[in-house]
């Protein structure tokens, strides 16, 4: 305080004499009263800046956000639903030539009537033309689905501080949801569904905050290149999504492999300190994606899995703002047939006499969690993205996956494979089956998928065009990408989006756009489970747990403010 | 769908009236990035004489104070060469990744 009455009167008697000269010389008097009105002025400042300067060192925390309310219009086309199996045909042959199931020749057994109950495959039975195993389907529908409008808000909180000079802490809270619901359990009509660990950030919950990120970074360690960040990932909205986003770059890894919350560690080095090419950093990652132990029985020993860890490297190769060059190279070990989550059962999955007993709209909330390791998941790849002076962006990415199954199964499957049901019995109520513990294939599966798009300037923002496509066996971590009809760089076939972005200003932005998906294999995004030709599920030759989509559109449109 | 079309109208119209007014506007902050580097960082880095200085050493507030009314007073003869356009480019660059500006989302 006393230094800064000592600036202000020093720079008052300092004035230059001829500004003073100008004027009548002043009486002491009228000195002395300017110099106790400006003591006076300098006190009121010098209160202010301590409140100021008291504010600060007690905001440990720097807060930032945004908030997106969206609505998308939604058609499904020929969607199809099965009731099926696959099934071992053989052991069923074997069985009901052993005469387990009766006499065929007696149209009392229950054989027969097992057989009359399904012409087909009686058919095939006495041409002896039944496959060794094969999908055995029991019924079949096919319908649209148009939900014209859902409304969605998307609430997220930046958090900043300063640990020290070489340390800092990020977080974010979030909020997403659907309008008019805030139950954060859905009914598991698709795998989007399930309301988990690495997926609620992108996927629809309820009307309070989750740690979305959580981390610190700790660098230059050591006064090396060397930084260690640990916590919960900046993992999902990584690179190129951020030109659809219209945003900085929101994560880390790939977000064309990567759109998933982890929690795990990170170390990292900037290379570029070495080679002067700007942003060239290499990463080990490192993040734990189900524990197996903790909170599943392990007091009552009802455990018979193992953790899923993941690691891999992710290196910047060039980042200086106009070239990115990104390369991905992760493992998944011991991935699980599932993770632990919060289900609405579909009624139709329950057996008959418990849909009979459930009053109509009610459904049993059930934790699921997995009860088997399936195998392990690599998955890699290369991205490039471009920023021209004009303001042209453009970007293509490659990814790759490769399963490799163990053979194991759980109840809805092994690795891109389904579980092998065998005939146990025919009762009055029809075959009672269960599965026999193999799988379909055990076969290594390479998966691979394209995206590419442009940005280019347009009146009043910009206009883009994307497209991606998906293979049979593409299984990328991405479940947790906010597409409503599902994350769509895990689909298994074609994406196209357009989209225009009006900038309002430099923290508002109106977004509308549309999304179209033709989906040729089922099962997109779900490492359980083999993928189908969706045309052999609409012919009957396949069955899915799940309804399969076709076609579908989604049409959008989203205001953006950031603050 | 009708109802989806008519928020579709309203947006277009909220689009229509909106404000573009923005404190730095009309630069190109990619080359106001090859300029700064071309020619701020000859002096701008540690140790040199100008002492090291980023976008991120100011707030975007304070950028535009300092580019439209300090105008490099420390040492004018340093922007002599630039054009009218090319200070509005290094101000948008400033300006876009100022210390209060977004920020990429990673770790490290």
């Amino acid at each position: 305080m006393k230094k800064v009455i000592a600036i202000g009167l020093s720079m008052l008697f300092a004035a230059p004499a001829a500004v003073m000269a100008a004027d009548p010389a002043p009486t002491v008097d009228q000195l002395r009263q300017q110099v106790q009105d400006l003591s006076k002025k300098l006190e009121d400042m010098s209160d202010r800046v301590d409140k100021n300067e008291k504010k600060t060192a007690v905001d440990r925390i720097n807060w930032y956000g945004d908030l997106r309310v969206k609505a998308d219009t939604l058609h499904y086309k020929d969607v199809t639903a099965t009731q099926g199996v696959f099934f071992d045909f053989a052991d069923f042959q074997n069985k009901a030539l052993a005469g387990a199931f009766g006499n065929p020749a007696d149209p009392t057994s229950a054989i027969a009537g097992f057989m009359q109950a399904n012409p087909e495959l009686a058919a095939a039975f006495q041409a002896g033309q039944l496959p060794a195993k094969g999908y055995f389907v029991m019924g079949k529908q096919s319908y649209d689905i148009n939900n014209d409008i859902l409304y969605t808000t998307r609430l997220r909180l930046g958090m900043k501080a300063d640990v020290a000079k070489n340390v800092n802490f990020s977080g974010r809270l979030s909020m997403y949801k659907n309008w008019g619901d805030s139950t954060g359990v859905k009914v598991m009509d698709n795998f989007g569904a399930v309301s988990q660990d690495g997926t609620n950030s992108g996927n629809t919950s309820g009307d309070w905050l989750r740690v979305e990120r959580a981390y610190f970074d700790w660098k230059d360690i050591g006064d090396s290149n060397f930084y260690l960040s640990i916590g919960r990932r900046p993992s999902t909205y990584g690179p190129p999504g951020q030109y659809r986003e219209n945003e900085m770059r929101g994560g880390t890894p790939s977000g064309h492999l990567v759109n998933f919350n982890f929690d795990g560690i990170t170390t990292g080095y900037k290379l570029s300190e070495h080679t002067g090419i700007e942003g060239q950093t290499v990463r080990f990652c490192y993040g734990q994606g189900f524990e197996s132990e903790w909170g599943n029985g392990e007091l009552f020993n009802e455990i018979n899995t193992k953790d899923v860890h993941l690691g891999g490297f992710n290196i910047d190769a060039i980042n200086d703002g106009t070239n990115f060059l990104q390369f991905t190279l992760f493992r998944a070990l011991d991935v699980t047939d599932g993770f632990k989550g919060l289900v609405a059962v579909p009624s139709s999955f329950l057996p008959a006499s418990f849909q009979q007993a459930m009053f109509p709209g009610f459904n049993m909330i059930t934790r699921m969690q997995p009860t088997t390791n399936i195998g392990d998941i690599t998955l890699g790849g290369v991205g490039f993205a471009r920023e021209e002076m004009n303001g042209v962006n453009y970007f293509g990415s490659f990814g790759w996956t490769q399963t490799d199954p163990n053979g194991k199964t759980g109840l809805f499957g092994g690795l891109l494979s389904d579980p092998v049901y065998q005939i146990q019995d025919i009762t009055a109520d029809g075959p009672v089956i269960a599965p026999n513990g193999m799988t379909s294939s055990n076969d290594k599966e390479n998966g691979y998928s394209v995206y590419a798009g442009v940005q280019i300037p347009a009146p009043m923002g910009k206009l883009g065009i994307e497209y991606n496509y998906g293979s049979q066996y593409w299984i990328p971590f991405t479940q947790a990408q906010d597409d409503m009809i599902g994350g769509k760089l895990a689909t298994r076939g074609h994406v196209g989006e357009a989209y225009y972005i009006f900038d309002i200003n430099p923290n508002m932005f109106i977004k509308l756009g549309g999304l179209y998906y033709d989906y040729e294999y089922t099962g997109s995004g779900s490492p359980v489970g083999a993928p189908q030709k969706v045309s052999d599920i609409q012919s009957g030759k396949g069955a899915s747990m799940l309804p399969v989509i076709d076609k579908a559109w989604d049409a959008y449109a989203s205001l953006t403010v950031k603050f | 769908m009708q109802r989806f079309g008519k928020l579709i109208a309203i947006l277009a119209i909220v689009t229509l009236c909106a404000s573009t007014a923005l404190a730095a506007s009309g630069g190109n902050a990619k080359k106001g990035k090859y300029l700064f580097k071309k020619n701020c960082k000859a002096c701008h880095v540690t140790g040199a004489e100008g002492k090291a200085v980023t976008p991120l050493s100011k707030t975007q507030a304070q950028w535009d104070r300092f580019m439209d009314g300090d105008k490099h007073k420390a040492k004018p003869e340093a922007w002599k060469d630039f054009s009218a356009q090319d200070l509005k480019d290094i101000q948008q660059f400033l300006f876009d990744h100022a210390a209060d500006s977004d920020q990429p989302e990673t770790c490290g």
